[in-house]
């Protein structure tokens, strides 16, 4: 229970301010086993590091725009930047683009393959013809040497 | 063509006149309408091949890359916006023109139908790559990394052009449709073999190939953002598709010269792969996973069978898409911590849990997690070497237990973890970040529903 007020006490006398950060010092000292909080914010004894990162483009736009969208430090012309961005990516890109191939007649004749070969199998049927010869061209047409050469 | 072109070329006056308020939202909303423009170039009746001019056309093979070109400049305005925020506003111009100048040599060269108007788009597009690289890396390491570039580059393709003005004194023409009617040239004299080896160095430096790849981690990680972007996603691919393209004219010459970039590209995809488990620059890592990707890329090429070259376009396409969203991850870390260094940036995921679902989605494409275009990739390759020749399957599977295996180490090395204590506070992600997340795995997540569109011949 002491080591709870104390506590309790370290963590009124840090948020009193920040000037008393000596007391929370010595409320720290005093009650020995507690947490107590930091007396400072986090990173602020690392002066310089914690300067330059004011500095980082970034970082600075979005403290002072939080709505941000990354493509501009003006909030009009990045609102701008970001709808046309949109528009033409992802409306017009994207989904006219996908439903326009998705619609592209028999890609890679596929479909007409299967056709043509259904087609020349009724047909070959139909004369009595084998379905596949051995010989890709008409061996009628071929003029070959007289054999023995 | 004309279509595409000409806007792509009057995006350099756009960059240049536009009034300073709306430079970025110009030149992106124009560039993302020129890339859904050029889905037409997707359209199945111009196949098996049209001719778009007289110097130009487009196939199965070219058509998915000229597409994800078009695609990709967009998203490098749009993952350059931020580190260019400070600059003046020359700069900004002068950086939206260097990556605009390259736009219309990559069009180039995937649709170019004659020889030597590929190899001259090819070279060009160096320029201003090196430009990018050296003017805009943030470290001074990177002058050496355009050296690598330059002189990697220039010295393999030098052969390539004398080879090629060789050949079209000998056969009369370079014109690719052609040349596939012609007899082959190339014999198992030295003079071929010499001949053949020219004509696939170039793009074995390029692609990279393991022996040939220094110039990669170098050139990937100094650069910026935007040229990161561009080097993994796109000027690979045209190593890869040189690849393709040259292997038809070299006839039979490929059955012994194929061996050696086989073994090299396979053992290469392990090693690479094997390199990314011990890194510590996270932007490395990605570049050897590139690498790696790429190895099984050019081991598919160089068998040169219908399911192989399907693979390939269907790796070069998913992997281009991860690979860009994975740098610009990598992007968003960098300029929250200024710090490439893994154990530096770990833990995110409590502080950016949005971009955490980013970073598991493109370490799960990269991993090749089914039913993910990558999957479909690696494994129609796997099954084209298996046929071709059965142990490569041990090395392929192995690289795909150790891409499995380096995936998850940088996942969990960047989402999870302690916080590191040196961190006081890094801004929250934003829109932008997450549109560019969006416009990167939009397009693999609906591929992922007809990937007939990108798997080439097949």
């Amino acid at each position: 229970m002491a080591a709870l007020a104390g506590c309790g006490r370290a963590l009124r006398a840090a948020g009193a301010g920040m000037a008393a950060g000596r007391s929370g010092r010595r409320q720290r000292s005093a009650a020995a086993g507690t947490v107590s909080p930091a007396a400072a914010p986090l990173g602020a004894a690392a002066g310089p590091h914690h300067g330059a990162e004011e500095e980082d483009g970034m970082w600075a736009v979005q403290r002072k725009h939080p709505e941000t969208h990354g493509f501009a430090e003006e909030p009009a012309a990045d609102a701008r930047n970001m709808r046309a961005a949109f528009v033409a990516g992802v409306s017009v890109a994207l989904v006219l683009g996908a439903t326009f191939l998705r619609y592209l007649p028999d890609y890679g004749l596929r479909q007409w393959a299967r056709r043509e070969a259904e087609r020349q199998i009724r047909a070959r049927e139909a004369q009595g013809l084998p379905l596949v010869t051995p010989d890709y061209y008409d061996p009628a047409r071929l003029p070959l040497p007289p054999a023995g050469d | 063509m004309l279509k595409i072109i000409i806007p792509t070329i009057m995006l350099l006056p756009t960059a240049l006149l536009s009034p300073k308020a709306s430079l970025w939202t110009n030149t992106t909303t124009y560039s993302l309408l020129i890339a859904t423009i050029s889905l037409q170039w997707l359209n199945p009746t111009y196949f098996p091949h049209k001719n778009m001019t007289p110097w130009t056309g487009i196939d199965q093979i070219s058509a998915p890359l000229l597409v994800l070109s078009c695609w990709l400049l967009p998203l490098m305005l749009l993952a350059s916006q931020n580190h260019l925020q400070q600059e003046p506003l020359v700069r900004k111009r002068t950086f939206i023109v260097t990556l605009t100048t390259i736009q219309p040599f990559i069009i180039l060269a995937f649709s170019a139908t004659e020889l030597t108007l590929f190899y001259i788009s090819f070279e060009a597009t160096l320029i201003p790559t090196l430009i990018l690289i050296t003017r805009w890396g943030n470290q001074p390491e990177r002058l050496s990394a355009g050296i690598y570039l330059l002189f990697y580059t220039l010295i393999s393709s030098l052969p390539l052009l004398v080879t090629i003005l060789h050949l079209h004194t000998q056969i009369g023409t370079l014109h690719m449709p052609t040349l596939e009617l012609t007899h082959p040239l190339l014999t198992h004299s030295w003079t071929g073999t010499l001949s053949g080896l020219a004509l696939l160095m170039a793009f074995m430096v390029k692609a990279p190939l393991y022996g040939l790849h220094l110039w990669l981690p170098k050139a990937h990680v100094e650069a910026p953002i935007a040229g990161s972007m561009l080097l993994a996603a796109l000027l690979l691919k045209l190593g890869g598709y040189g690849i393709m393209r040259v292997t038809l004219l070299m006839g039979p010459l490929t059955d012994r010269l194929s061996y050696p970039f086989l073994a090299l590209a396979l053992w290469g995809a392990l090693m690479t792969s094997s390199i990314c488990l011990r890194q510590t620059d996270l932007k490395s890592l990605i570049a050897y996973s590139s690498v790696s990707h790429m190895g099984l890329v050019i081991a598919a090429s160089m068998i040169q069978t219908d399911w192989s070259f399907s693979g390939a376009m269907i790796l070069m396409i998913s992997h281009g898409l991860t690979s860009s969203m994975l740098f610009c991850l990598a992007n968003t870390n960098y300029e929250r911590t200024h710090s490439r260094i893994l154990l530096l940036t770990r833990g995110l995921q409590p502080l950016l849990p949005l971009m955490s679902v980013w970073w598991l989605l493109a370490n799960l494409t990269n991993m090749a997690l089914p039913p993910t275009t990558n999957l479909m990739a690696e494994l129609t390759i796997m099954i084209a070497l298996f046929n071709w020749s059965t142990p490569t399957i041990i090395l392929t599977g192995l690289a795909t237990l150790l891409t499995a295996s380096y995936t998850l180490f940088m996942l969990s090395m960047t989402q999870r973890g302690t916080l590191p204590t040196h961190l006081t506070s890094i801004h929250n992600s934003n829109t932008r970040e997450h549109l560019l997340m969006t416009l990167h795995i939009f397009p693999m997540l609906l591929l992922m529903l007809k990937p007939e569109l990108i798997s080439g011949v097949i």
